[in-house]
């Protein structure tokens, strides 16, 4: 008989109240080991509070939670989840090979196995030739780096992250989200909240969008483009010459009200087709038929802004 | 510009709750500390009154006198019965050497070289309390001066009554006998066997088997240091305890804000996420404020025996004592302050406002002994009080260290409650 391993996190109607205040509203969504999850929403919709409470620092008002079929409050819990917190949570005043120690002893690592850990965690973090030096003197992405390598150390099969590369510049970020790559690789899940758009995007295989607490969409990207934007496209033509009048749209369809496109003197013309499968087509003879060629064309990939914007009917604030 | 940041500044300070305490509140708070201390108030309002023993070695009519004359004066508080026949010299010292008194005034007999029947007062003192040993010394003396003048008034009524004839003044003595008895005088020639007669001036009687009244010359008072003399620098050693107990606490208090620290910046967050439980983090922390507490006072112990001649050695086992207990409470007491608060700003208010008030009280920034009784029963409430008094008993006092024993189990109890308190305060941390 094959027995299915369960899923790294399994989160059912999980609710909780501050007082009066809803900081989640019933979240439901599931992560498979060796996925990675981005956990997208605006600042105040419930991210933290949904890491605090996988990683058991809250207790749920409502609703469970399962890590690989265990309570998070089951001490063999502690071991399967690295937990890495948004804000750096690291001894200053202690060099990073002291903290990473330390922290690995709290995991309970010892002996060679730590020692081992240690100069993999400084290796992996491309800190080993500065292993000995105050942590309070690294620079914000190195510190990030620690930060994250202290929260793995254990070989968690779960790692949550909590805005891993709030203020980081871009090429550490890159170094962070590349660690992270070698660690999924290995068949680590990781679920990472994160209000960067782009990020969700690219370093996921899944995203759960969150606003107000209520969670608005779970899926892959394509999943949500096609639940939201579904087969519209922005589509930039460029053409011959410049338009001596708007060309009217006849026999399409268009998201916009739009019936005409292009303004007079202009040499290009932008629209969002419904359908881009059947009405591109239909636009390029269009334009021929009004006595113009097509020099260039452009079809805009929908972003995770365009879901974002058609979920929460508003940009992503902060 | 200038108006802009004076504004900025004010509105900031209105704020900070603590900022307005640690400006306002705290100067007033120990401006009336020590006004309690030294001025009106509570301080002046009790009068204090210095806890006495009094020996009568020569048990006769004049050291009644001198007795009766003492227990008159306000200024003193009688701790035994001076007919208690249990009180000896050596238990008065015993008193005074372990501090259940603060001196012991003893009357003894004594003949001068000229034959005469002395009195002699010696006022056994403690000289960590000058206060109460110069006090004592100078009641004592005020009042063996009256009885002294009283005498010589007796005495000159006598030489005239004696040029009168010998039949008045016998009856002039017969009525002196009568007066001294009842005690309308303060003391006057009494009674006494033949050979305490002075040759020179005792008063001539006309029978030799008849009692004759004697003068008792009333020499000065003796002060007697029981506990300071030998001692190299013997006051060091209470200002170093007093020093000592003041900086565990704000150490250990400094020590258990580091866990607000930790808490603010999410560490204990992330480390309560690991293996680590709440119980291992505060012992861990206890265990370690105590150690370095322990070093902290050893140190300060150490160096007070090189540069100022503290006799640690000889006393090492009562300090190590003294010293492990106080700084398990200090530490107990840091991180149940830190539990208490919310910020490390909250704390540092706090603990400022706790421990400079437990040193004023407990005796580490003014001796106790300048403080009312009702300051210094206050001063009972504060563990500076406890620790210094068993530090005294170690280095001052010099006493066995069986004698610690209330100190050592005040301190451990405050140590183990304190620690109760902080893990039932820590639960709010756990899972928030």
């Amino acid at each position: 008989m094959i027995q299915s391993s369960p899923p790294a996190l399994e989160i059912d109607q999980l609710t909780k109240r501050f007082g009066t205040r809803e900081a989640l509203r019933g979240v439901s969504f599931r992560l498979e080991a060796g996925e990675r999850l981005a956990f997208l929403g605006p600042n105040g919709a419930g991210k933290t509070t949904l890491i605090r409470s996988i990683a058991a620092r809250t207790s749920p008002s409502g609703g469970s939670i399962k890590i690989f079929g265990q309570s998070p409050d089951d001490s063999r819990t502690h071991q399967l989840i690295g937990f890495v917190p948004q804000e750096i949570a690291l001894y200053g005043d202690l060099t990073a090979r002291q903290n990473l120690k330390a922290f690995g002893r709290f995991y309970g690592l010892k002996g060679t196995l730590l020692r081992q850990r240690l100069s993999w965690a400084l290796e992996w973090t491309g800190l080993a030739d500065r292993a000995n030096e105050l942590v309070r003197n690294f620079s914000g992405g190195m510190k990030r780096r620690i930060n994250i390598a202290c929260g793995v150390l254990h070989r968690p099969q779960l790692i949550l992250l909590d805005e891993p590369t709030v203020g980081v510049d871009p090429q550490s970020r890159e170094h962070i989200f590349g660690m992270l790559d070698k660690l999924n690789d290995a068949g680590t899940a990781i679920l990472l909240t994160t209000h960067n758009l782009d990020e969700a995007q690219s370093r996921s295989d899944r995203i759960v969008v969150i606003d107000h607490g209520r969670m608005v969409a779970d899926g892959t990207f394509s999943e949500l483009v096609q639940e939201t934007v579904g087969n519209s496209r922005l589509v930039k033509v460029r053409l011959d010459k410049p338009l001596t009048r708007p060309i009217e749209l006849t026999g399409m369809r268009t998201t916009l009200e739009e019936r005409v496109v292009g303004q007079s003197g202009e040499q290009s013309i932008h629209t969002r087709l419904s359908d881009v499968n059947e009405d591109l087509g239909r636009l390029v003879q269009l334009i021929k038929r009004n006595g113009y060629q097509v020099a260039d064309l452009e079809i805009r990939s929908p972003s995770l802004r365009h879901v974002f914007l058609h979920l929460t009917g508003q940009e992503l604030r902060d | 510009m200038i108006w802009t940041l004076m504004r900025i500044n004010l509105t900031r300070l209105l704020h900070s709750k603590t900022e307005l305490l640690l400006s306002f509140v705290v100067p007033i708070a120990f401006f009336s500390i020590f006004a309690l201390i030294f001025g009106r108030g509570i301080g002046a309002g009790a009068t204090t009154k210095v806890k006495v023993s009094i020996v009568d070695l020569m048990q006769d009519p004049a050291s009644e006198q001198i007795l009766q004359t003492l227990a008159e004066h306000e200024g003193l508080r009688w701790m035994d019965e001076p007919s208690d026949p249990l009180l000896t010299l050596d238990a008065a010292r015993k008193a005074v050497q372990r501090g259940r008194v603060a001196a012991a005034i003893v009357l003894k007999a004594a003949v001068s070289e000229r034959g005469q029947q002395e009195v002699v007062a010696e006022v056994l003192v403690d000289s960590s309390d000058p206060i109460a040993g110069n006090l004592v010394s100078a009641v004592v003396t005020q009042t063996l001066a009256a009885v002294k003048a009283a005498r010589a008034a007796a005495i000159s009524k006598q030489s005239m009554a004696m040029s009168h004839g010998a039949g008045q003044r016998l009856a002039s003595l017969k009525t002196r006998q009568m007066e001294t008895a009842t005690g309308v005088l303060p003391v006057q020639a009494v009674m006494l066997p033949r050979p305490a007669m002075s040759r020179d001036d005792a008063v001539q009687t006309t029978s030799s088997t008849e009692p004759v009244p004697v003068e008792t010359v009333i020499q000065d008072v003796q002060i007697v240091d029981v506990l300071g003399s030998g001692k190299a620098n013997p006051v060091v050693s209470m200002y170093a305890s007093g020093i000592a107990v003041m900086f565990l606490l704000f150490g250990a208090v400094g020590g258990g804000g580091a866990l607000l620290e930790e808490r603010e910046n999410t560490t204990l967050e992330r480390l309560l996420s690991t293996k680590l439980t709440m119980d291992q983090m505060l012992l861990g922390k206890w265990f370690y404020l105590t150690l370095l507490g322990l070093a902290q006072v050893t140190l300060m112990f150490i160096w007070g025996q090189l540069v100022f001649q503290i006799d640690l050695l000889s006393h090492w086992d009562g300090f190590l004592m003294m010293t492990v207990v106080t700084s398990m409470a200090a530490a107990a007491f840091g991180l149940f302050l830190a539990t208490l608060c919310k910020s490390r700003g909250q704390l540092n208010a706090l603990s400022m406002i706790i421990v400079l008030t437990m040193s004023a009280l407990g005796g580490s920034m003014v001796p106790r002994y300048v403080m009312s009784e009702r300051m210094r029963e206050l001063g009972m409430w504060t563990f500076n009080a406890w620790a210094l008094d068993g530090y005294n008993k170690v280095f001052w006092r010099e006493l066995s260290v069986r004698q610690l024993w209330p100190q050592l189990a005040v301190l451990m109890i405050a140590g183990v409650a304190f620690l109760l308190l902080a893990r039932v305060l820590a639960f709010r941390w756990e899972k928030d």
